[in-house]
């Protein structure tokens, strides 16, 4: 079963369209995987572009509110007076206002003044170092940004602000090795503006948020950047803010699901973004889930690469939207592979049955039907095979015929034959007594001419006795033929020459079409001749005056059923014709439709012997009243029969 | 001149010496062996010999003839000749062959054209000598 063909041809039905479905799923599911994950990349890349304009829309929100403020008459008439409550009164509201963490005003020195918050007149003893009013005593002009605060500073701003700053570092895998226990420092959005009244600097008016636990720009970023998005209960979009790789503000959730402050970045991360300034991008595991992050470097007002803004995209969505993707993909491909083997399946049946149908069929043929069921015939070359076994099975039924046929007459010509011969014998003798008294009776002279007339009749009656013997014994006679190369059409020729007195008399027309080329034939010369002239002679009688007989040759590839090259000789006479039902009695011995003494009925009987022992046929194509067709095939070299 | 015929059937006998009795002296042997012991007493000028006949038959008779009395002329006669009867008929040089039927008049012919020619070559035969 597994070598039919049609086991072949569904199985490479099956591997042709595993291999294209094997083929197209690995480069559908990469390409589906490259575009899932770009398309994500890309989200998360302007995702932080956003993040990055939330952040420095608030610094800018600082900067205008402290020009705003600077603007005011009252507010510039108390800092020129000195007016230090009523300062602080104002700065407490602008502080308010802006939602500062921390606000206050330094003098041309970079000396403290007075701040808001608890600790509004500052002592004078070593202030620490105010990075955003240094930068902008600096710079003679007003400045906004990033920037670090000192432990110190924010202690003396206001203590709950160290305390808010301060950040127990908890150790995270896959972060930077370090011994840092916690930061102190604060990270810092704000301001400082220089107030200049009439040409002289009355002061620094400063301000800022402490993004140590801030909640607002990441918690921004979430709601508006990613619209608050949720995936299975969780937030899709995180954000979060760093002082180097230290996590300071963050809407991350933490194991215990709190807010995952004081975590590290990852190794690889803070490798690229604080040391080599990078912006990164990439799937990467965050605390406890994995993401599709952006990080890119914080800078201070100074350009130093003080920490790292970055938001996540939860990887789990794109991975599920991936994996919905692909299945499908797999789940459409395998339907196509089942599909193509069904299809390989159906076309492999309709191509193999009508050939198991021919299979069954020569079976048939071979158990002896000659009308094998071949079912109905196709189109292409599947029909021509079928067609091809049809003609085969007939040409092999009609060969059948033909040699059972030829069985048949040689069988009676061999029996007819021992017959003959015995019977030839036996007469002969008598005959011979009949012929020599007959004759020596007729020699007297005294014989009544009453007498003689009956006499002679007895010896003409006796003669063709004579003669009807001695065409049974040539009929019998198997005499080999004696063989030798014959020009076909000078035979023919010869022979119409000895016929050409009787057509003349008769009124008949002996045509001839001799064949240019005609090959030689081993051939008996004089027993074919005398099978010729006994064919034109039947002919002859056949014909009325103003009837031709046509006489032609032609060399012919196959003359018989071994496939030898021969010569065809065509005798077509336009006479009475020979009704069908004596056609096939034709070539039987002692069959004659001529007037009793006119034939013996065994002319066309030894013809067709002689031809036969020259390994040729005669075959015979007659219509009443239209005339006959003789046609000899003979092969060049005839075989011994 | 004495004819020897020799053929089974009665009739074809009587027939040759009814045409041939008034010029020849004919014997008539039925058989091969009546033939042979007819040869041994006569001496004969011309032979008929029918070549198929029952017991010992004509080829053996001419074989022994031909061997014995080279320069008696057989005339072989048959009613039922094949191609391959013919060939060893030739070998032995039989003056004739004569097919059965025949009429006296192809019976005479046949004779006087093996005499005619023996006498020829008796002739020469003799002119030789």
């Amino acid at each position: 079963m597994f070598y039919s063909i049609r086991a072949k041809l569904i199985a490479s039905f099956i591997g042709v369209s595993f291999v294209v479905g094997a083929f197209s799923l690995f480069v559908g599911t990469r390409l589906l995987d490259r575009a899932v994950r770009s398309e994500a990349l890309m989200r998360v890349s302007l995702d932080l572009n956003s993040a990055h304009e939330l952040y420095r829309a608030r610094t800018k929100t600082i900067e205008v509110s402290l020009n705003i403020t600077t603007l005011g008459y009252g507010f510039l008439v108390a800092l020129k007076d000195r007016d230090i409550s009523d300062l602080i009164f104002r700065l407490g509201r602008m502080a308010n206002y802006a939602s500062l963490d921390f606000a206050g005003i330094v003098d041309g020195k970079g000396e403290p003044m007075c701040r808001s918050g608890p600790n509004a007149i500052p002592s004078r003893r070593n202030p620490s170092v105010n990075p955003i009013t240094t930068f902008a005593l600096e710079k003679q002009s007003c400045a906004s940004g990033t920037f670090l605060l000192s432990h110190e500073f924010l202690f003396e701003e206001n203590p709950q602000l160290a305390e808010r700053a301060r950040i127990d570092i908890i150790p995270t895998p896959g972060s930077q090795p370090g011994t840092k226990r916690a930061e102190t420092a604060g990270l810092s959005l704000g301001a400082a503006v220089p107030v200049v009244h009439e040409g002289e600097l009355l002061g620094v008016l400063y301000g800022g948020v402490l993004l140590n636990r801030d909640t607002k720009i990441v918690d921004t970023v979430k709601d508006t950047v990613f619209r608050n998005e949720e995936y299975k209960g969780r937030s899709v979009g995180r954000a979060s803010i760093f002082i180097n790789d230290v996590r300071i503000s963050t809407n991350v959730p933490a194991q215990d699901g709190g807010r995952a402050i004081g975590t590290r970045v990852a190794a690889e991360v803070r490798e690229h973004v604080l040391e080599r300034k990078e912006r990164w991008t990439r799937r990467a595991p965050v605390i406890s889930d994995w993401y599709i992050t952006a990080y890119e470097p914080i800078e201070d007002i100074r350009g130093r690469t003080v920490g790292i803004l970055g938001v996540g995209v939860l990887d789990e969505k794109y991975e599920d939207m991936r994996w919905n993707d692909l299945s499908f993909f797999i789940f459409i491909t395998v339907l196509g592979m089942l599909a193509a083997a069904a299809l390989g399946c159906f076309v492999a049946g309709r191509l193999i049955d009508p050939i198991r149908q021919l299979i069954r069929a020569s079976h048939q043929v071979t158990e002896g039907s000659l009308t094998p069921e071949i079912g109905p015939i196709l189109k292409g070359e599947i029909g021509i095979l079928q067609k091809a076994f049809r003609e085969m099975v007939s040409a092999v039924g009609r060969r059948r015929m033909e040699s059972q046929n030829r069985l048949i007459m040689s069988e009676k010509q061999a029996s007819v034959g021992r017959l003959a011969a015995g019977v030839a014998h036996e007469i002969n003798n008598p005959l011979t007594g009949v012929l020599t008294y007959t004759h020596m009776l007729l020699r007297r002279k005294e014989l009544s001419e009453e007498v003689r007339a009956d006499l002679q009749t007895i010896a003409e009656a006796t003669e063709r006795v004579r003669k009807i013997v001695k065409g049974l014994l040539d009929f019998s006679r198997q005499t080999t033929p004696d063989r030798e190369k014959v020009d076909v059409n000078e035979l023919v020729g010869s022979t119409i020459a000895l016929m050409e007195n009787q057509a003349l008399v008769k009124g008949v027309d002996l045509k001839f079409n001799p064949a240019e080329n005609l090959l030689p034939v081993n051939m008996d010369r004089n027993q074919f001749q005398s099978v010729l002239l006994n064919i034109l002679i039947n002919g002859l009688d056949a014909t009325k005056s103003g009837d031709s007989i046509t006489i032609a040759t032609k060399n012919s590839e196959m003359v018989n059923e071994a496939g030898q090259e021969g010569v065809e000789i065509s005798i077509t006479d336009t006479g009475c014709g020979i009704p069908p039902e004596h056609i096939n009695e034709l070539f039987d011995p002692f069959f004659t439709t001529k007037e009793v003494g006119h034939g013996t009925g065994l002319g066309l009987a030894v013809s067709l012997g002689i031809v036969q022992r020259h390994g040729g046929s005669i075959r015979v194509q007659s219509e009443v009243g239209k005339g006959s067709t003789f046609t000899i095939r003979v092969p060049l070299e005839g075989r011994v029969v | 001149m004495r004819i020897l015929v020799v053929d089974d059937e009665r009739i074809v006998l009587e027939s040759c010496r009814r045409v041939l009795g008034d010029r020849f002296d004919v014997s008539l042997a039925k058989s091969a062996e009546e033939a042979l012991e007819a040869m041994n007493h006569e001496v004969f000028t011309l032979i008929l010999l029918d070549i198929k006949m029952p017991g010992k038959d004509g080829m053996a008779v001419l074989r022994q003839v031909k061997a014995r009395w080279p320069d008696i002329p057989v005339i072989i006669m048959s009613g039922y000749v094949t191609s391959e009867t013919l060939e060893e008929v030739a070998k032995t040089d039989a003056a004739t062959f004569l097919a059965k039927p025949f009429t006296p008049d192809e019976l005479v012919q046949a004779v006087d054209q093996v005499l005619m020619k023996e006498e020829d070559h008796g002739k020469k035969e003799g002119a030789r000598h």
